[in-house]
């Protein structure tokens, strides 16, 4: 029965990693970046809907569009000043570039909020909803909800949008959007925004549900790439398979090996995942003899 | 070691003629700054082995941390700098170095702990040997990524095994065993010997071929595969290399600070620190390594002890630095100190010199000397046996069946063209006979021996040379480096050979001079222009001395003169016994050079024969060349090359 318990809640919590992997995956997809601030992005907007809540008394749910609007502008600002400047040059450039904006990040934050533990915490934090032998907190109803909903938003964005076409034809072919009239330099800035825009509601229901400090960021990226690598980078539907998985791993590795093991699992499968089949599950293997 | 360029090898070769040493200021002078840099490195040595006579324990305490992040950064540098993979796992290896011998040293007290150095060096070697396996199938960022996850992984080893390493308690060393008055100098020694042999060992691995190959591999591992070079067993010794001196210091390390747990050891920042120095100093330079170590460790002690007002030095200061130094290094001198050092001087220099680039091609004289001596074929046996046998060859991209059911020969002593549409699989047929893809079904038999399973330097050691459509020279190399990359054949103790030197220099400036381009020898051939680039990629498959001699469009995309000559020197190779498969879509320069001819349309053959067939092939007009070839058909710019049998 504990297994149940444990598959069910690793698919709620799958739902809200497979919301913060979307944005990684899809930076990744259209300008070929590893953003290794991600989760330092995800720490920062979980400390605003800190301080929205303690100064404010706004609730993390209610935060959320505020969130989504302020992140937008935050990604936006970072591809503007920094990430611009640094992509066309080797990918090990641009991963050195994103793991500097997640250090300056960690330090700022921890200046600005200090590395004291921090959590929100609400009305129906402690509540819980029991089906039968299982046992299902409120808040993670609540946030694999939302994520569903903001999973959604961005599916019908990317399909069914002239934006979203065009972040979809800047990441196939970055020419020929050009040559067809895409404005390639604003889509890169606007998809960077929209990849840390999701951070919003994620950022949220990280400080709904977790305690976080400044260097929890390590953990979230850690876990967050071990989802987009697993899926396949760039890829958004491998992304949510990827973070399933990762989810109901997690739960199980607590279950059978001991709470411990949960920090090993995502570098296990970074490590598993890339030397057995780099592509991961749904990511395209790309032609390399042009370029090896 | 001299600031100018290439000057580690370029030995037993006469110089170019240099400029009038008066247009150069007097402090750019290759003179002037020998002199300096002499003097410069002389006098940093001798402070940093004395360092110890400082009355300040806390810059002792400074300097002897600098030491293990130089050596640190000297090792780095080898992988990251001359091989070309970041990694973000340095640290790990001191990390490793420092519990290896706090293991041991706790585990047989009465054994000074310096007797475990050499053993946590060989561990940290080993653990990074393991790091570069990894690298045989994840490259670019996959490869930064793993190397966050093997940091993390070792962490959680040192924290879970709690029997070996007392887990987050971590382990505590036993006191020094030595009088009082000495001091630091013990450790302070030690790591200074150590810094000493890690820049003993990166100077020898860039002088020599391994160096160059491993340059060569960050240049471009395709390319670097299909003329020889091994680049699995090279990264591997890279790997080991670059971690057995930093090992060593870790375990010297562990001592000085008397205490090693899992948080400070495999601390993702320290490693940021070392690819910080890496960067700062100046990647795949000998002393940038170590100059950025120095810069940089000071600024941390700065950072974790200063404070203003409100503002508390420690932790989150030093993040922020480090955050933004990484930035702005990213951003701002991607290139690092030394190398800009360097470009200043360089520009100092050339200034008022006229430059090469542009200079008329040297005339191709009737009397160069045979390049190829060597596997001489009879110029036209009777019945040509087939050099290169392709039988049912296939491979698919997704749906895309780039190549199907491909089947062909090459005869021996002949030029034989691959010809077809746009996207009929020519260079994917290309690719899968240099072993840069692996086909999906087929055979391919080179000399009658298969090879489909061979890896492109396996091939490469066998016989098969190639070019590409887009040339892929090294272009941070100099020419005459280009030249002498290739190898044919692979064993250790060649690793340690000077990397341009005796017999092979001297063939490989036979080469240059067979191709026009000798006055170029050193220049950079990312700076030269596209059909330059073109004829120094034939001297290096020359170099190779293939049987056969695959060229993918030798006359695309360069001048009709070149085009010429580019014939010429194909016709010339061949009356020397040398085979050749060539992708072109000028038919005049097809025509007049090559027979047999095989047509590729779909992914597999449908006609082959003399030109004089393939011209009048219905297949072949309706497949490739159209109806309209025979009535449109004007003088072409080559035209010197369409023999009689073409002209109807």
């Amino acid at each position: 029965m504990n297994v149940i318990q444990a598959l069910v809640s690793g698919l709620l919590v799958g739902a809200v990693y497979a919301l913060m992997a979307s944005g990684l995956t899809l930076v990744f997809g259209v300008m070929r970046v590893v953003n290794l601030a991600h989760g330092a992005f995800a720490i920062l907007a979980a400390f605003l809907t800190w301080t929205l809540w303690s100064g404010l008394g706004l609730d993390p749910l209610a935060s959320i569009p505020i969130l989504s609007v302020v992140m937008f502008g935050v990604g936006w600002l970072a591809y503007v000043l920094i990430v611009r400047h640094v992509r066309n040059r080797h990918m090990s450039m641009t991963i050195l570039a994103t793991f500097g904006i997640a250090l300056l990040l960690e330090g700022v934050m921890g200046f600005a909020w200090g590395n004291q533990s921090a959590a929100v915490r609400t009305a129906y934090t402690d509540s819980s909803v029991t089906i039968g032998p299982l046992y299902l907190p409120t808040v993670t109803l609540i946030a694999a909800a939302i994520a569903v909903v903001v999973l959604v938003s961005l599916k019908v964005l990317l399909d069914h949008t002239w934006a979203g076409r065009a972040i979809r034809a800047s990441s196939v072919n970055e020419s020929g959007a050009l040559l067809v009239g895409v404005s390639v330099k604003a889509i890169a800035a606007t998809t960077f925004g929209i990849g840390i825009a999701t951070l919003g509601a994620g950022g949220a229901i990280i400080a709904a549900t977790y305690p976080f400090i400044p260097g929890s960021h390590y953990q979230w990226i850690a876990r967050l790439l071990a989802i987009a690598v697993l899926g396949g980078l760039g890829s958004l539907p491998g992304a949510v398979i990827g973070a399933l998985i990762i989810g109901v791993g997690e739960q199980l590795a607590t279950l059978w090996l001991g709470a411990s093991w949960v920090v090993a699992v995502p570098f296990l499968v970074i490590f598993i995942v890339l030397l057995v089949r780099p592509q991961g599950i749904l990511g395209q293997r790309l032609r390399e003899d042009a370029v090896a | 070691m001299s600031i100018d360029k290439g000057s580690a090898y370029t030995t037993n070769l006469p110089t170019p003629p240099a400029a009038p040493t008066s247009a150069v200021p007097l402090w750019a002078r290759p003179r002037t700054i020998r002199i300096a840099t002499t003097i410069v490195l002389s006098a940093s040595a001798i402070v940093l082995l004395l360092f110890p006579l400082s009355p300040s324990r806390s810059a002792q305490n400074t300097v002897i941390i600098a030491l293990v992040f130089a050596i640190g950064a000297v090792g780095l540098n080898i992988v990251t700098g001359y091989t070309g993979y970041l990694s973000l796992s340095q640290f790990a290896f001191v990390g490793i170095g420092a519990y290896t011998v706090a293991i041991l040293a706790r585990a047989w007290p009465d054994v000074s702990p310096f007797a475990w150095v050499p053993i946590g060096g060989l561990l940290a070697a080993a653990m990074a040997c393991i790091l570069g396996l990894v690298t045989y199938r994840s490259r670019g960022p996959s490869f930064v990524i793993i190397t966050i996850a093997f940091l993390f992984l070792v962490q959680f080893i040192a924290i879970e095994w709690d029997e070996l390493t007392n887990g987050t308690a971590g382990i505590t060393m036993p006191l020094p065993d030595w009088p009082r008055e000495w001091g630091n100098w013990p450790f302070h020694l030690a790591l200074v010997v150590l810094l000493g042999l890690s820049l003993l060992m990166s100077w020898w691995i860039r002088r020599t071929k391994f160096g160059l190959g491993l340059i060569a591999i960050r240049e471009d591992e395709g390319k670097a595969g299909t003329v020889g070079v091994t680049a699995p067993v090279y990264k591997l010794l890279a790997f080991g290399a670059s971690a057995l001196f930093v090992g060593m210091a870790g375990g010297v390390y562990a001592y000085y600070l008397g205490f090693v747990d899992p948080v400070n050891m495999f601390s993702i920042l320290f490693s940021v620190q070392i690819v910080l120095s890496v960067i700062l100093g100046g990647r795949g330079t000998l002393f940038g390594p170590v100059l950025g170590a120095f810069l940089i460790e000071p600024l941390n002690t700065f950072a974790n002890n200063v404070s203003f007002g409100v503002i508390q030095g420690g932790g989150n200061l030093r993040l922020v630095m480090f955050g933004s130094l990484l930035l702005l290094l990213v951003v701002l001198l991607p290139e690092g100190i030394v190398p800009s050092l360097k470009a200043l001087v360089e520009r100092a220099r050339a200034k008022g010199r006229v430059g090469l680039s542009g200079a008329r091609l040297a005339p191709l004289s009737s009397s160069t000397t045979p390049a190829v001596t060597t596997e001489r074929a009879p110029a036209h046996p009777g019945p040509a046996r087939a050099l290169l046998e392709v039988r049912g060859l296939s491979k698919s991209f997704g749906g895309n069946h780039a190549v199907d059911d491909c089947t062909f020969t090459v005869p021996e002593g002949s030029i034989t063209a691959l010809i077809g549409p746009n996207g009929s699989g020519k260079t994917t047929v290309f690719n899968l006979v240099s072993g840069t893809l692996l086909a999906d079904r087929g055979e391919i038999l080179l000399d009658g021996e298969r090879v489909d399973r061979v890896a492109p330097w396996g091939r490469a050691h066998r016989g098969v040379g190639r070019t590409f459509q887009i040339t892929r020279l090294f272009r941070e190399m100099t020419v005459l480096e280009n030249i002498v990359t290739p190898l044919r054949s692979f064993s250790i103790p060649r690793l340690g050979v000077p990397a341009v030197s005796g017999a092979e220099a001297s063939r490989a400036m036979e080469l240059l001079d067979f191709v026009g381009l000798a006055a170029y020898r050193d220049v950079r051939a990312g700076s030269l222009s596209y059909g330059q680039q073109k004829l120094i990629e034939l001297a290096q498959v020359l170099m190779l001395d293939p049987k056969l001699i695959m060229l993918d469009e030798p006359a695309g995309g360069i001048n009709p003169t070149l085009i010429e000559r580019m014939g010429d020197l194909i016709r010339d190779l061949n009356r020397q016994g040398k085979t050749f498969l060539l992708v072109e879509h000028n038919m005049p320069f097809v025509l007049g050079l090559c027979d047999p001819i095989r047509v590729l349309a779909k992914g597999h053959v449908i006609a082959e024969g003399d030109p004089d067939r393939i011209q009048k092939d219905p297949a072949v007009i309706d497949a490739y060349l159209g109806d309209d070839y025979l009535l449109e058909r004007k003088p072409a710019p080559a035209a010197g090359l369409v023999t009689e049998g073409s002209t109807r």
